[in-house]
């Protein structure tokens, strides 16, 4: 298997090569590079690929703040039953 | 009806339930795993004085303590969501919704991924999980596996893969990607392992250690690095191969791996495979702040521990009111400043309820942080105390600029 065909976010299939373009195409920050790509956007909420995303971002897209976090985090962080989430389970 | 919540059940969250109970409160712990003790449960090393340590031991005696003190323990639950009402903070499990006043987040850490080509393989798995199931499960990852990235971590698990009679071809780099970056740069790697090469019980590397204080000898050191490697516990240490592919049908069958330039570039020809039925993939740990995240509590990247940390200061307080920290979510470190950690949080949060005269207890509780952290046997970044002040200033910084998030 070539290098560019490796899959970086599993949820979504993005592989290394489409961030890699996306993020030099549009000198993107780690949350463009999600948004146009959809990696890290999945069933897992980014949990695998996340940090990866963020570095592609950072070796060859723009400047990144170490000031906050660049992918937001959004509830809910587990997969969870839409009975459970609506809260009208157990 | 409780006084405080924990999230996670290793070192950190065990030892402040404990501190918790022990000033009288009511304490509620919640952890995903169906077992306390955390990342505590897959350690088994020898100390320095001969002894060994097994996190399994360990846990059992903090979770024991922690029952016999009326600690409740909610396990295999998994916290999707925390909320802020009315000055309440709400938890929110797969199970039940808690509430209470305050909360204390010891969510440890989680491991970093590394992509290969051919990564999503069945048989591959990070080394953490080979951990678990190989300390805390008993079951083999497999019989001959491939350990990718070389690290702190890593090292120390190759060794209990060994103690359990799984054979490990070898720990090599990954390919130089811009993902995998410094961690497939030969010196990059080198010198980040040099500091815990007392750990090794190979005289050529603690004489090597000592000899590569300074950049140029650690060029030499890379340069004339033995091709074959150097070994530890008796599994090689390949500083100047990569692996550059993880190949099978159905599964993991093999790895090709090549040999690097002292940048980590591959040099051509050099491809052999290696037959393997697992691979484990190393990239070392970041703080899992997923949760602190939520509530909007201000973050920080800080390379020396390991990534963005929610901010905090000394007593683990963080600047949203009852919402505490302790453990690795505050920076990677060992289990025994987590615990350490995870007392001073305990005794802050006492204070909160309205408990007095713990100023003595807390400031003693603070200082054995620091004597911990510098006695500690593993120092998964040689900078860390660094890092700890950097979060210091960063806090001082925040109160100078604002008032109290409510």
């Amino acid at each position: 298997m070539a290098e560019c065909e490796m899959i970086i976010c599993r949820c979504e299939e993005v592989t290394y090569q489409e961030l890699l373009d996306t993020a030099i195409t549009y000198n993107c920050s780690a949350r463009e590079l999600k948004l146009r790509t959809r990696a890290g956007m999945g069933y897992c909420g980014g949990r695998t690929c996340r940090s990866m995303v963020d570095q592609v971002a950072k070796q060859v897209g723009s400047e990144q703040s170490k000031k906050s976090i660049s992918l937001k985090y959004q509830a809910p962080i587990r997969p969870v039953n839409f009975v459970d989430l609506g809260g009208e389970g157990k | 009806m409780n006084n405080v919540i924990i999230i996670g059940s290793g070192p950190a969250g065990l030892t402040a339930a404990i501190t918790c109970a022990q000033k009288g409160l009511e304490v509620y712990v919640i952890d995903e795993y169906m077992k306390p003790g955390g990342r505590l449960l897959g350690q088994l090393y020898e100390q320095p004085d001969g002894t060994w340590w097994n996190g399994i031991n360990e846990s059992n005696k903090l979770f024991q303590q922690a029952v016999d003190l009326g600690i409740q323990f909610y396990l295999e639950t998994a916290v999707f969501n925390i909320e802020k009402k009315d000055n309440r903070w709400k938890v929110y499990t797969d199970k039940e919704t808690f509430q209470t006043t305050n909360l204390l987040l010891a969510t440890g850490a989680a491991e970093a991924p590394v992509p290969i080509p051919g990564w999503t393989l069945p048989g591959v798995m990070s080394v953490g999980a080979a951990q678990v199931m190989t300390n805390v499960h008993r079951v083999k990852p497999g019989n001959r596996g491939i350990i990718i990235g070389i690290n702190v971590l890593s090292s120390a698990i190759a060794m209990e893969l060994k103690l359990a009679g799984v054979d490990i071809a070898c720990l090599a780099l990954p390919k130089n990607n811009q993902i995998t970056h410094e961690s497939a740069h030969p010196k990059k790697v080198l010198d980040s392992l040099l500091h815990v090469a007392h750990m090794a019980p190979s005289s050529f590397v603690k004489l090597g250690s000592k000899l590569m204080k300074n950049n140029f000898m650690k060029e030499l050191g890379v340069t004339f690095f033995p091709r074959n490697g150097v070994k530890m516990w008796d599994i090689p240490i390949q500083l100047k191969k990569a692996v550059i592919e993880i190949y099978g049908e159905q599964e993991v069958a093999g790895v090709t791996i090549a040999s690097i330039s002292s940048k980590g570039e591959v040099i051509e020809g050099s491809e052999e495979n290696i037959a393997v039925d697992f691979v484990c993939i190393a990239g070392g740990l970041y703080p899992l702040g997923e949760l602190a995240a939520l509530t909007g509590c201000p973050f920080h990247y800080i390379e020396e521990l390991g990534g963005y940390v929610p901010l905090h200061n000394e007593q683990m307080e963080t600047p949203v009111e009852g919402l505490f920290v302790a453990g690795n979510i505050t920076g990677i470190e060992g289990a025994k400043v987590a615990a350490a950690q995870g007392r001073v949080a305990g005794l802050s949060i006492a204070e909160r309820t309205g408990q007095h005269q713990l100023e003595e207890e807390l400031k003693d509780a603070i200082k054995q942080v620091a004597d911990t952290r510098k006695n500690a046997y593993i120092q998964f970044h040689p900078e860390v105390e660094s890092g700890r002040r950097t979060v210091q200033m960063e806090w001082e910084e925040y109160w100078s600029k604002r008032e109290q998030i409510i």
